[in-house]
């Protein structure tokens, strides 16, 4: 499910949080079923854990150390959502 | 696996000086840089050196040392990119953050303190660069990790929340020398391809009923033969 709900938001801008604490925003390039993360234009946001990562043109984020994606809140259909998680928890 | 960065000393003697791979477990090299230096955390970098990436980890190999050399596996490896602004780094590199044990604990005791202790603690690095005397190398170096990191999944049995783990780990655990044409990225360059790839199909427009169809399709795909998500067999049940 949330695979394919990735692949929709591809091409816009998230921030995704790990699991250190790092929050990186940037374009979302592509994911895969792993839901690694690749993303474009990408900049550390506020976060002066890793100060080094100020900008990188594009990275390679593993999925198992995701914490959050932060979605663009106009492309959310909660409704939507919470109907296909429900069905897909059945 | 050890998680985590390590000295890596396994060397060939046959004067190659190759590292040594767990060949019988699988492991291939798949890529070779040399004059690459290393910056290990905040340390200065390291030079000259070998690059050897292989399908598990990352190898690097002083050239001036023979005992000297570190090693990651991509497991290790939480991310990785490209830095190429000079604020960030002098010279333009491949970054990568590294997963430590300590990641999940409150561990005050960060990369300054092996930086000062005279015997260097990598289990506690978290950063690392590599930087190669050509900087034109990068994006193939970048891409190099992105294909070899994607054929090293988490080895997890059960299903994380998503579910869709489930469906692909029969198939994946059992292929992951092949998963590398299993994965499938979806790129906004090609729209009607992202929609195209989500069953084949439907136009992900028509999203609830999209999404109906795909939790059907992967329930069943456990059943079938499938090497990607586009599984050309869906139950359509309105």
């Amino acid at each position: 499910l949330f695979f394919s709900y990735f692949k929709d938001l591809v091409g816009r801008e998230v921030t995704v949080e790990l699991k250190n604490d790092l929050a990186i925003r940037g374009t979302l390039h592509s994911v895969d079923q792993y839901l690694n993360i690749k993303l474009e234009n990408t900049r550390v946001v506020d976060q002066d854990k890793y100060p080094h990562m100020l900008s990188v043109r594009n990275c390679f984020i593993r999925g198992s150390v995701v914490r959050y994606v932060q979605l663009p809140p106009e492309e959310v259909d909660i409704e939507l959502l919470h109907d296909a998680t429900r069905r897909e928890a059945r | 696996m050890a998680v985590g960065l390590r000295h890596f000393t396994a060397r060939a003697g046959n004067g190659s000086g190759e590292p040594i791979l767990d060949a019988d477990n699988g492991e291939e090299l798949v890529h070779v840089q040399p004059s690459v230096s290393v910056a290990v955390g905040d340390r200065a970098p390291e030079s000259p050196g070998t690059l050897y990436i292989t399908t598990r980890q990352v190898i690097w190999l002083s050239e001036l040392d023979r005992e000297k050399g570190y090693a990651v596996y991509f497991l290790s490896l939480s991310l990785h990119a490209v830095s190429r602004d000079p604020e960030a780094y002098p010279s333009p590199c491949i970054y990568t953050q590294i997963e430590t044990e300590a990641d999940e604990v409150e561990d005050e005791s960060k990369d300054s303190d092996s930086e000062c202790s005279e015997v260097l603690d990598l289990s506690k690095i978290r950063e690392m660069r590599f930087i190669p005397s050509d900087a034109n190398q990068l994006d193939t170096l970048f891409q190099v990790f992105c294909e070899c990191a994607e054929l090293n999944p988490e080895p997890i049995e059960e299903g994380e929340e998503e579910g869709h783990n489930w469906i692909f780990s029969a198939d994946q655990l059992e292929d992951e020398a092949g998963a590398g044409d299993d994965v499938e990225w979806h790129f906004s360059q090609n729209p009607t391809n992202t929609i195209g790839h989500s069953n084949g199909h439907h136009d992900l427009a028509s999203s609830v009923l999209e999404l109906q169809i795909n939790d059907q399709r992967f329930e069943d795909a456990e059943e079938m033969e499938q090497d990607s998500d586009t599984g050309h067999h869906h139950q359509s049940q309105q």
